[in-house]
């Protein structure tokens, strides 16, 4: 997979498509009801410091040339480190897409497919995943590429569309739930920037490294602007996306565009959209995940992870009994479990293995000068 | 072997996923279901509520050409809850009722009044069902109201529905009360809901205007002065409190709705004649800028400031009339923002006063005054809100008339 060589600008789409998919399920929702009209505010404030977290990123990369977080785990602690932090990064692509998939199909089952088990729901995404796993990650970083540009633009015609029913009375009271719930205990939001994962693992596979610095800022930017414009259309909207939870709530904003009496019914529009918008996601989930165990295991060839990740993701997506588990899962273990991963375990090892670096050239250095 | 293997797993996965996905197909296909473009929601007789369902047969509107009006059909079954009426309905059609193109919910004063939250949940709860589609208080049974809905200029019934609460952006005499606006506002802890009065006009000797004054502006649903065949009337405002119906406006009073909400392009008022007596000179008036709210607090009370901005264009013409003497003009101006202050104080009075209900949401506006919202709900606007003082200012420029200057 490494052979393939992606652009800057690639690589910048595959980790904004990560924070997109994200908004639209529930995360919209889950940030509100954390700290309700502050969230702008708030998103402000998270949006500041997941951007220096990215850059923080980028300058403990930067001594690693080309190597992801699997092969510095590797150099910092071994084999061991290195087959425990795959393990946890399979274990976290493969649950929080499982989570998302079927959190989606539950809305696209309720809105289209009222009498169909959800298990054919979620089969064509996973036969899209068998296919798109025995093309190259060329084509499909190519499919994002196209994709990406139309989601963004949907977004933003979703919230112009909604414009003439905004009140902007609705950011108010300006603390929502209080000044601690919005910028100490607010901090937790930073869970929506899970796509800065991406980071650890697109080194290996950028044609132009020395990019990865702007790669770094603008996908966390123009991720922090998607947030902001997509709980702007909420908040903005309606008092009861904040009070009532919606299954699919830009959805539901959606169908309260009308351009006159022709013009209606975009919502349908939008669920094509974002329909390919998850299938390009678990794209790269699945991707990142064949390629950290590929790392682990020593394999030369792919082909045979092509099905067993799509199938995890599957059953995984199974799990869940009702709709409430899914929720559950979503606001009360996931979001801990990327602050944790992403935020946590990856800035921890790249530090140490800074700090080993330097020890090691330290060392050299000390070396160096004894022999002189 | 191995392409022969690739189209038969392909062949395999299109049969099943063909028919697993093809009883979502059906359910929703044509042939099977039962449009259903009007709701009407009366007290039942032997059960909870009576549903009205107003169908359109989608055959009989292509076979019937656009210069016939299309047949509908109006079914009303007892039940505890929509839902179960839908069900019931279902058995009774033998199809699968759809909401997807339903276009009014009427709910008759009755059962408006005793609340109406848990049907707006149900309704909103309904993957199908439009949250553009209006809702209507009926002074009449929903049944009877629905019954009598004649599209006389339009073909369709559906489109009917669609198109006319458009006349409220230049008569101001209804709003557009669709029931995703409505839900808002029954959740919002600083508004109140509100929806289309409407009534059949029956034309019997004591339905006549049952009001004060001798102006068209007074005119209610049920009551109004209009003539002609039997037909709905879709005049004034129903306001609520939370989900409870607790009062009526009248035209003149949902104007003054419409000019604070910012929700009018333009409209008609008559006001005295500064200089015939007992005369009175018709001024079209179109915003020249949204209204300003602005809200303080006194002694716990909330004081509420409106500045609203119109232009005026004088529409009648008699003779001797001078509308080129910019004192005429600077007269009736006068007049028009004399007037004006009256309506809208007496309106905003009476829904806080009488009502209890805030309706144009100026409580949104007040929010900026807490800065958590732990804040705002230990004030209680909504408990507050009857306490309010208004001071509303009217500035109206009425520039000219419109073809003649003066006679």
């Amino acid at each position: 997979m490494t052979d393939t060589k992606i652009t800057s600008k690639e690589a910048i789409m595959i980790v904004v498509t990560i924070f997109v998919s994200h908004t639209i399920v529930t995360l919209p929702q889950n940030l509100l009801s954390n700290t309700k009209s502050a969230t702008l505010i708030n998103l402000l404030y998270v949006g500041i410091i997941a951007i220096f977290i990215a850059y923080l990123i980028f300058r403990l990369l930067k001594n690693f040339a080309s190597l992801d977080i699997i092969d510095i785990s590797h150099y910092l602690g071994g084999s061991v480190l290195k087959n425990i932090v795959g393990i946890i990064f399979i274990a976290y692509f493969i649950l929080t897409s499982s989570n998302l998939l079927r959190e989606f199909c539950e809305g696209l089952r309720v809105a289209f497919f009222p009498m169909t088990n959800i298990l054919f729901v979620l089969v064509p995404f996973i036969i899209v995943l068998f296919i798109t796993n025995s093309l190259s990650f060329g084509s499909n970083v190519k499919t994002i590429s196209l994709i990406f540009p139309i989601v963004l633009i949907s977004v933003v015609f979703l919230f112009f569309g909604n414009f003439d029913n905004f009140s902007f009375g609705r950011m108010f009271p300006i603390l929502g739930k209080g000044f601690s719930d919005t910028f100490i205990t607010g901090i937790s939001n930073i869970f929506a920037f899970s796509g800065i994962s991406c980071l650890y693992f697109i080194p290996p596979y950028l044609k132009e490294p020395h990019k990865m610095k702007r790669i770094c800022l603008s996908s966390v930017l123009i991720g922090l602007l998607y947030f902001l414009f997509c709980t702007a259309t909420i908040l903005l909207l309606f008092s009861f996306f904040v009070d009532v939870d919606e299954v699919l709530p830009l959805y539901s904003a959606a169908s309260y565009i009308e351009f006159g009496v022709f013009f209606q019914r975009v919502e349908t529009f939008f669920m094509l959209i974002w329909i390919l918008e998850i299938g390009c996601y678990l794209i790269v989930t699945n991707r990142f995940s064949i390629s950290i165990f590929q790392k682990m295991t020593n394999l030369k060839i792919q082909k045979p992870l092509a099905m067993i990740f799509p199938l995890l993701i599957l059953g995984f997506s199974l799990l869940p009994k009702n709709y409430s588990v899914i929720r559950f899962l979503e606001t009360n273990i996931y979001a801990y479990f990327i602050i944790g991963i992403v935020f946590v375990l990856g800035i921890a090892i790249l530090l140490l293995a800074n700090l080993k670096k330097r020890k090691e050239g330290k060392l050299g250095n000390e070396t160096l000068a004894k022999n002189m | 072997m191995k392409h022969l293997l690739k189209i038969c797993s392909f062949v395999i996965i299109f049969v099943i996923l063909t028919v697993s996905f093809s009883s979502s197909y059906i359910r929703t296909n044509l042939d099977n279901i039962a449009v259903v473009v009007a709701i009407g929601i009366d007290k039942g007789e032997n059960n909870k509520l009576k549903v009205s369902f107003q169908f359109t047969n989608p055959s009989s509107v292509s076979e019937s050409g656009s210069s016939e009006t299309a047949p509908t059909i109006l079914k009303s079954v007892d039940a505890s809850s929509i839902s179960s009426a839908v069900n019931l309905m279902n058995s009774h059609m033998g199809k699968e009722l759809t909401l997807a193109h339903c276009k009014l919910i009427v709910f008759s004063e009755e059962v408006a009044k005793e609340g109406i939250s848990d049907e707006i949940y149900t309704l909103m709860n309904d993957s199908q069902s439009r949250p553009s589609c209006n809702v209507v208080i009926s002074k009449c049974t929903a049944e009877y109201y629905i019954d009598n809905s004649k599209p006389f200029l339009e073909p369709l019934i559906s489109k009917y529905y669609e198109l006319f609460v458009t006349s409220n952006q230049f008569t101001g005499y209804t709003a557009n009360a669709s029931l995703g606006k409505f839900f808002d506002n029954m959740i919002c802890q600083s508004c109140d809901p509100y929806a289309i009065l409407g009534g059949i006009n029956l034309q019997l000797p004591n339905s006549s205007p049952d009001v004060s004054s001798n102006k068209e502006s007074s005119d209610i649903s049920n009551s109004s002065s209009l003539s002609g065949s039997t037909a709905s009337e879709n005049v004034g405002l129903a306001v609520f409190r939370e989900g409870t119906f607790v009062g009526e406006l009248n035209a003149i009073e949902t104007l003054a709705f419409m000019c604070i909400d910012n929700d009018i392009k333009g409209f008609l008022i008559s006001v005295p004649s500064p200089h015939v007596e007992n005369a009175d000179v018709d001024v079209y008036i179109t915003p020249a800028r949204k209204t300003k709210i602005d809200v303080s607090f006194v002694n716990g009370s909330p004081y509420i400031k409106l500045d609203c901005k119109f232009s005026g264009q004088i529409y009648s013409m008699t003779n001797n009339s001078n509308y080129l003497d910019n004192d005429v003009l600077s007269r009736i101006s006068d007049s028009c923002n004399r007037y004006l202050e009256y309506v809208f104080t007496e309106y905003l009075y009476k829904t806080s006063k009488e009502y209890k209900s805030d309706i144009n949401a100026i409580g949104k506006t007040s929010l900026k005054l807490f800065p958590t919202i732990s804040q705002y709900e230990d004030y209680g606007w909504r408990e507050h809100y009857k306490d309010s003082f208004f001071d509303v200012s009217v500035d109206v420029n009425v520039k000219s008339s419109t073809l003649l200057s003066n006679s």
